[in-house]
């Protein structure tokens, strides 16, 4: 009898408790951005100061399984008509499903899941007041495009991403920046080119590591190039890996593009595209206050980073390799962090190049948020 | 043989998937089981509320053996629900993520970086980066739960020096 009347007794209290755990419908909004001081040096380069980026994020949750989430940007402040520069833009809007604890369906804009900074670049998860050049160049972040796939964790502290997602475009390729402007981003974007992407990691705490890659044609129906789904192929393989210990972070990727039909993708367009994209960095990060034993939320980290990429790192035979495009960049600087949601950074970066390009030398200043 | 890859894509489907989402009954489900493993087979709870909480009260074969509090704290646009599990020397059996809804930053549902909470008291200082390591691309969850512990053990410790728990 006493058994029964504990477990009624257990039953609703468990009910009750559980009552917390229902997701409430609910709309959410957050956001983040990034205000940047640079200046260049040479003669006659004064400073500039831009607002970056201004990102406000828009969710709602419908029940336990079904979200909606969306990041919203604008960038450099201002669109105005015939003015050149400044973007509005969707940089995130799907749904997702969750289907069991091992797999959300996810479709709509989703982040391409290669790298670090691509599906990560709130401006408090990073050092330097620009983003590393890596992910501009070799990755071209912030990478979004169109599709469904699958996410989820299979134990064993591994997670994944799996999405079929819209083409690039080889139209968009350049010498100096290689598969950036190839992006649709979810814009009347042609579906001519189904593409894969998707990206295992592995996760414990202060170690993260990740191995993600990115593949499909890039023709995008024109007849010049090929009109098959797979024509003009790129494929990007990147390997990612991060480590806190305490005051300590580590950090590095390593990418690279490759583009076998870089040749016909030059004729038909009179680029100079490599074949071959590839580049890294590797950056550490101590927090200079726990030397003094600070005992306070805020902290104030010393980084350097070592960049080294080549957006034309093999070229086909006609096409004049530019060695200014093999660029290198040593970056240090500090971040402070008042609290975990607020950045306030300095860096000092110095570019060179394997070709006639003089170095540059760039001094910044930053503030970031998000909540 | 067809019948074979039929069964094994079945299992793959259904491996994939994992046990299925969160309901009304699965939410309580989900804390009856959760109550089971941290403190054993044969644990019963009740309820005795504090403020606006209900906070669950476990006994075993008839002794009391700890506290339990199940809360919501907000990750960087979901809320994260997590149970917090206290002997009774307020010390932290374990921390147990019960729905996580965010896109990414799930590593806080991984025992390997639960099991940092246990055994510390409301004495102990849980600080990211000092006491508790945290996890690369999780950073948000890893503060919004370590936020949401430290908290849940200072209302229990509050309310047990208050002699409000055993009403």
């Amino acid at each position: 009898m006493r058994a029964v009347r504990w477990t009624a007794t257990a039953t609703a209290a468990l009910v009750l408790v559980a009552s917390v755990a229902m997701a409430q419908e609910a709309t959410t909004l957050g956001g983040y951005g990034e205000v940047h001081y640079q200046n260049k040096s040479g003669p006659n380069t004064p400073g500039e100061v831009n607002l970056a980026r201004f990102v406000v994020f828009l969710s709602h949750t419908f029940n336990d399984r079904l979200a909606f989430r969306s990041e919203l940007e604008v960038e450099d402040a201002k669109v105005a008509g015939g003015s050149p520069g400044g973007e509005v833009a969707l940089e995130q809007a799907y749904i997702d499903y969750r289907l069991g604890s091992r797999a959300t369906l996810r479709t709509g804009l989703v982040l391409v899941p290669v790298g670090i900074i691509n599906e990560t670049h709130e401006p408090t998860t990073f050092h330097g007041v620009a983003r590393p050049a890596v992910d501009h160049d070799v990755i071209p972040a912030t990478w979004r495009e169109l599709g469904v796939g699958l996410t989820g964790t299979l134990g064993a502290g591994l997670n994944y991403r799996l999405y079929l997602v819209n083409g690039l475009l080889a139209s968009g390729f350049t010498a100096s920046e290689g598969i950036r402007d190839g992006r649709q981003e979810g814009r009347e974007a042609t579906f001519a080119n189904p593409s894969l992407t998707g990206r295992l990691e592995y996760a414990r705490p202060g170690l993260k590591v990740g191995a993600s890659f990115f593949s499909g044609g890039t023709a995008g129906g024109d007849s010049l190039v090929g009109t098959g789904w797979y024509d003009a192929p790129v494929t990007v393989l990147a390997a990612d890996a991060r480590y806190d210990n305490g005051p300590l972070a580590l950090r590095g990727v390593v990418a690279t593009a490759s583009l076998p039909d870089a040749a016909s993708i030059n004729r038909v367009y009179g680029h100079d595209v490599g074949r071959r994209i590839a580049g890294g960095y590797v950056e550490a990060a101590y927090d200079l206050l726990s030397l003094a034993q600070h005992s306070g939320p805020e902290r104030l980290i010393g980084f350097a980073r070592y960049e080294h990429f080549d957006t034309q790192a093999s070229v086909d035979r006609g096409v004049v390799r530019d060695a200014d495009n093999a660029r290198r960049h040593v970056t240090v600087g500090l971040s402070f962090l008042p609290i975990a949601n607020v950045v306030f950074k300095g860096d000092l970066q110095f570019r060179r190049t394997d070709g006639p390009a003089s170095s540059l030398q760039v001094a910044s200043l930053g503030v970031g948020y998000w909540f | 043989m067809r019948r074979v890859v039929c069964g094994v894509l079945v299992a793959g489907v259904a491996l994939c998937l994992g046990p299925p989402a969160a309901g009304a009954q699965g939410a309580a489900d989900r804390v009856a089981a959760s109550v089971q493993r941290v403190w054993g087979r044969g644990a019963v709870a009740d309820t005795v509320p504090v403020d606006s909480t209900a906070v669950l009260r476990v006994s075993r074969d008839g002794h009391p053996a700890g506290w339990g509090v199940v809360r919501n704290v907000r990750g960087r646009e979901q809320p994260i629900t997590f149970l917090v599990a206290v002997d009774t020397g307020m010390r932290i059996l374990d921390v147990d993520v019960l729905v996580y809804r965010e896109p990414y930053g799930g590593e806080v549902a991984y025992e390997s970086w639960r099991r940092q909470f246990r055994g510390r008291g409301p004495g102990d200082s849980l600080r990211v980066g000092r006491e508790v390591r945290g996890i690369s691309g999780a950073t948000i969850s890893v503060n919004a739960v370590t936020l949401g512990v430290r908290r849940a053990l200072a209302d229990l410790a509050a309310w047990r020096r208050a002699g409000r728990l055993n009403q």
